[in-house]
């Protein structure tokens, strides 16, 4: 995966009309698409002079809204559910063996750069937890021997898409 | 004809093979509520809705007729329809399977609405973490476009425009609330506006406008559809219909299902067709209603609950969104708060002073009862901070932090009194 040129970044604004009202959908649209999975300064910029509006404002949305980042992330940021639902049911133990597997503490990336896990409130699949969610898949039902299995289909490239 | 105990919202979640194909969702009756609608008077479609008695499904409960009423009598030309997609409410995902798999019934409702208003846009806030679902309903949005029920003189009626616009959320629990809801459309942030003015005469861009949830629009066509007699039937004095409800936490079927309003809720819990039990083996112990900020109950409490809106406000609890979290009995209710609280303090905006910092103090006293180092007025001290967060915090989420922590302090308050750390002298002074 290769990061958005200035082009294809247009494109997504585009595709929005370029409406304010939309901003949060050309900016999850960019992040993901991008390789390094955050905002930058010319991008946040880019998206302001396209929306007229000053890059403070647009700081501001990214700095509110969890989804948005605003520094480099890894390659793949594992997200762990830690409400109640799915904590308490098997969820608790995620955290614990990342960190055992990965050997980084929470929000932190591996030294290659590949892997970073944290904590998020509620993904909306409650039913299926133990869960794991990169940008948009959600793997579910998890055992310690799932992990070690996703972790490792991750190192040998099999989710290139995400 | 609809009878108890038939499945009415999740009819065609179970049976339709393309979601969001029109054709298809005319087959099964489909569309047909909109073209109920707009063969009554306007006032008529109000008197259904006041006698089908559908409460708010967002969590609130209030009664959408009177609602929906309140918007029709706002003065002003320009009336928006917003559709609260933003199900952030930990516990539940209902909505979730309306959006994916039954698009076209929330876009039925919210046309219906767009008819009713005399609306030109309707917006359909979805939360961030469903964007694949997004892609979904944009498809049925196209497709019903294509089919002449959005767009330009929606089924020749000339001046029937109407359009509806899909706006991403990105991880905010509290645009759920619904005037932040607006704010996010808007562009900005999303923190809570001060109200009143009530947002059916100062809503989107100062204008009047309707938000709803996903649920309750998918059974405006119920409604509508079938008769407001009829609807409310499905249901019990207090509240018409039926509700879609999220089992999960320490239940062996954990799932989507609806049901009946007045059901039982042992039904619920233990009944093979429902949640069937326990799924580790020991015994239930509290469940929590309605997502985070709803109450707490101990399931030996409950034996005779009704699942329905008087059932659960006779024991001092609440359907909220439909979430059902059951915990087993080797969870401590001490433990479990904490989570809750952490979600509160980590969700509050901060624009308001009594929920950014309260939440925050909330938190520390449980994990001080949770860590065993409470000291003696500790217990004060919380409820207290908990009377401060409910009746000065701007928004429904203060507002809200209070019901499980007073709940399960009620419930079980040996388990806060086994924190507190006798040896250490009391605390003088004053409390907060």
């Amino acid at each position: 995966m290769s990061s958005l040129s200035l082009a294809e970044k247009e494109a997504i604004i585009l595709a929005n009309d370029s409406d304010p009202q939309r901003i949060l959908n050309m900016l999850i649209a960019i992040q993901y698409g991008s390789e390094e999975g955050y905002i930058d300064e010319e991008t946040a910029q880019l998206v302001g002079d396209h929306l007229h509006l000053s890059q403070a404002r647009v700081y501001e949305i990214l700095s509110f809204y969890a989804i948005l980042k605003t520094e480099p992330q890894a390659r793949y940021v594992l997200k762990i559910c830690n409400s109640t639902p799915c904590l308490f049911t098997g969820g608790a133990m995620l955290a614990e063996v990342l960190e055992t597997i990965l050997e980084v503490p929470a929000d932190e990336p591996t030294p290659d750069g590949l892997f970073m896990y944290h904590s998020i409130p509620c993904i909306g699949a409650c039913d299926q937890g133990p869960v794991i969610k990169i940008k948009d898949t959600v793997f579910a039902d998890l055992t310690e021997a799932k992990v070690y299995q996703l972790i490792d289909d991750l190192q040998r490239g099999c989710y290139q898409e995400l | 004809m609809i009878k108890r105990n038939q499945p009415v919202l999740l009819e065609r979640v179970n049976k339709m093979r393309q979601a969001t194909n029109v054709g298809e969702y005319q087959e099964y009756q489909g569309f047909s509520g909109l073209l109920k609608a707009i063969e009554m008077e306007k006032e008529a479609i109000l008197d259904e809705l006041d006698l089908a008695h559908l409460r708010g499904r967002g969590g609130a409960a209030f009664p959408l007729g009177k609602k929906w009423r309140h918007l029709y009598g706002a003065k002003g030309d320009t009336k928006y329809i917003v559709c609260n997609a933003d199900e952030g409410e930990p516990g539940t995902f209902k909505d979730k399977a309306l959006l994916k798999h039954d698009p076209l019934s929330v876009i039925e409702g919210m046309v219906i609405a767009g008819y009713l208003f005399s609306a030109k846009a309707g917006y359909i806030y979805m939360r961030g973490e469903y964007l694949g679902i997004q892609k979904i309903f944009q498809e049925a949005l196209d497709n019903a476009e294509k089919a002449g029920f959005l767009g330009e003189n929606i089924l020749g009626i000339p001046g029937f425009n109407y359009n509806i616009t899909i706006i991403s959320g990105a991880g905010a629990y509290v645009c759920g609330e619904n005037s932040a809801l607006l704010n996010s459309i808007e562009g900005k942030t999303g923190r809570p506006r001060v109200k009143p003015p009530h947002l059916a005469d100062v809503g989107l861009y100062l204008q009047p406008t309707l938000v709803n949830n996903v649920e309750s629009f998918a059974g405006i066509p119920v409604i509508l559809r079938e008769g407001g007699q009829a609807y409310r039937e499905l249901g019990t004095e207090d509240g018409g219909g039926t509700k879609l409800i999220c089992l999960s936490g320490h239940i062996k079927n954990r799932g989507l299902y609806e049901v009946n309003l007045g059901t039982s809720l042992q039904d619920i819990l233990y009944s093979e067709e429902y949640g069937g039990g326990s799924s580790t083996g020991r015994p239930l112990k509290f469940i929590h209603f309605g997502g985070q900020s709803g109450p707490i109950g101990a399931v030996q409490h409950l034996e005779d609950c009704i699942y329905s809106y008087e059932g659960l406000w006779d024991k001092n609890l609440s359907i909220g969104s439909g979430a059902i979290v059951v915990m087993d009995d080797q969870v401590s209710i001490v433990d479990y708060l904490v989570q809750v609280a952490a979600f509160f303090a980590h969700e509050s905006c901060g624009k308001c002073t009594p929920c950014r910092l309260g939440t925050t103090r909330i938190l520390e006293l449980l994990t001080k009862f949770n860590n065993q180092t409470a000291v003696v007025g500790d217990l004060e001290r919380l409820e207290k901070m908990l009377m401060h967060v409910t009746n000065l915090s701007a928004c429904g989420l203060g507002q809200s932090v209070a019901n499980p922590m007073k709940s399960g302090l009620a419930y079980f308050p040996e388990e806060f009194e086994a924190g507190i750390r006798e040896a250490v002298a009391p605390v003088k002074g004053g409390l907060w």
